[in-house]
């Protein structure tokens, strides 16, 4: 999916399940500036790291996690999920719209899904813009 | 300990629009416990402000400082120079740490950013509950320590009122009734006798109702 700007997208993702290697972000490279944020476990996502993202003038963010059950440290993924709905609603009262914040659960490899996913925040920012608070 | 809820970003963004500088206070004791005003919280909520302001196109310098308890002089000392350095204060203290602050430093707006709520306790992970109203003048040895001027919606010092069910208040059926508490704890202990005891109307002269109140430990005090 093109969008009519280059947005950015910052990932924070858990190293056990993705890495930066895959083959879907060579092909988005063209279409959108992405920085990723390595965590040792997804449970490390704090809010606080989130909104820096934005403040950093990130138009999306993605969090990418383990699916449930699969933690290496039984419930990292269940604490990001919670955060990252307490932070979009906080996003949502900024102005900022909680829809540029997503947590998803994926399996390591499996980029088919990341491809949707990285598509799926392409027509999300299409349809929101650039971030209100990005200064360039 | 002091539990409290951060107030709504719509309120804060409002109470801090006049200032350029803003110092947002965190306190490291009662409100970090209950996340909303801990060092953690300080920094969402300085991020929230920046943000917020400039999705507004306001300008703002937000900078950020956890002291230990906003109630002491000794860890107030410590913020008195980052209080300088700004033109006004967000303090995330209790509303007894947003008055010290504001009578130590007397010519910066020191504003509320958490909303004061309860004495209580940490249930367990992210749950409060209310457990004290500070009246001046505990009874809770009659009550198995279980205290129903808090716990029990109509404040009965003589219940239960009878219209409990199943162990909940028939006034939230999500609380527990604090009387059928106070008699299972009376049970456990073998003090069922103390609910012969008529226990007369409190005095609420040493709650707030009689005014401010104060403690003074001569002891202490050089
Ligand atoms: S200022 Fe309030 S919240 Fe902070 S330590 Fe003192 S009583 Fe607790
Ligand atoms: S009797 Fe008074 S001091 Fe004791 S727990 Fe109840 S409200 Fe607090």
């Amino acid at each position: 999916m093109q969008t009519t700007f280059t947005p950015r997208i910052t990932i924070f993702y858990c190293i056990n399940s993705f890495t930066e290697t895959s083959s879907v972000f060579c092909e988005i490279e063209n279409q959108a500036e992405i920085t990723f944020v390595k965590l040792p476990c997804s449970s490390m996502v704090k809010d606080v790291f989130v909104l820096r993202a934005f403040e950093a003038d990130a138009d999306a963010v993605i969090i990418l996690v383990c699916p449930e059950g699969q933690c290496r440290f039984v419930e990292g993924n269940i604490r990001a999920k919670k955060r990252t709905t307490w932070v979009c609603g906080l996003l949502d009262d900024i102005g900022l719209d909680g829809r540029r914040l997503s947590l998803f659960n994926v399996k390591s490899g499996d980029e088919a899904s990341l491809e949707k996913i990285l598509d799926g925040t392409l027509s999300v920012l299409e349809e929101l813009g650039p971030s209100p608070v990005r200064r360039n | 300990m002091i539990v409290g809820e951060q107030k709504p970003i719509a309120e804060i963004k409002e109470m801090v629009a006049p200032y350029k500088k803003l110092l947002v206070l965190g306190c490291g004791t009662c409100v970090k416990t209950c996340f909303a005003g801990g060092e953690d919280e300080t920094a969402v909520l300085a991020s929230a402000i920046r943000l917020v302001s400039r999705k507004e196109g306001r300008t703002i310098e937000v900078e950020e400082l956890t002291v230990e308890r906003q109630c002491e002089n000794e860890f107030i000392q410590e913020a008195a120079e980052a209080v300088g350095r700004n033109d006004s204060v967000l303090s995330l203290a209790c509303g007894a740490g947003v008055q010290a602050i504001a009578r130590r430093f007397v010519t910066k707006p020191v504003l509320p950013g958490v909303n004061t709520t309860f004495i209580g306790v940490l249930e367990k992970q992210g749950l409060f509950t209310e457990e004290c109203s500070g009246c001046g003048n505990c009874e809770l040895a009659l009550f198995g320590a279980v205290c129903p001027v808090t716990r029990c919606a109509k404040k009965l010092l003589n219940g239960p009122c009878g219209g409990s069910q199943a162990g909940k208040c028939e006034v939230n059926p999500d609380t527990d009734c604090a009387w059928q508490m106070i008699i299972e704890r009376l049970k456990i202990l073998g003090q069922l006798d103390n609910l012969r005891a008529y226990v007369p109307p409190k005095n609420w002269n040493t709650s707030t109702s009689g005014g401010p109140r104060k403690l003074v430990r001569e002891d202490h005090i050089i």
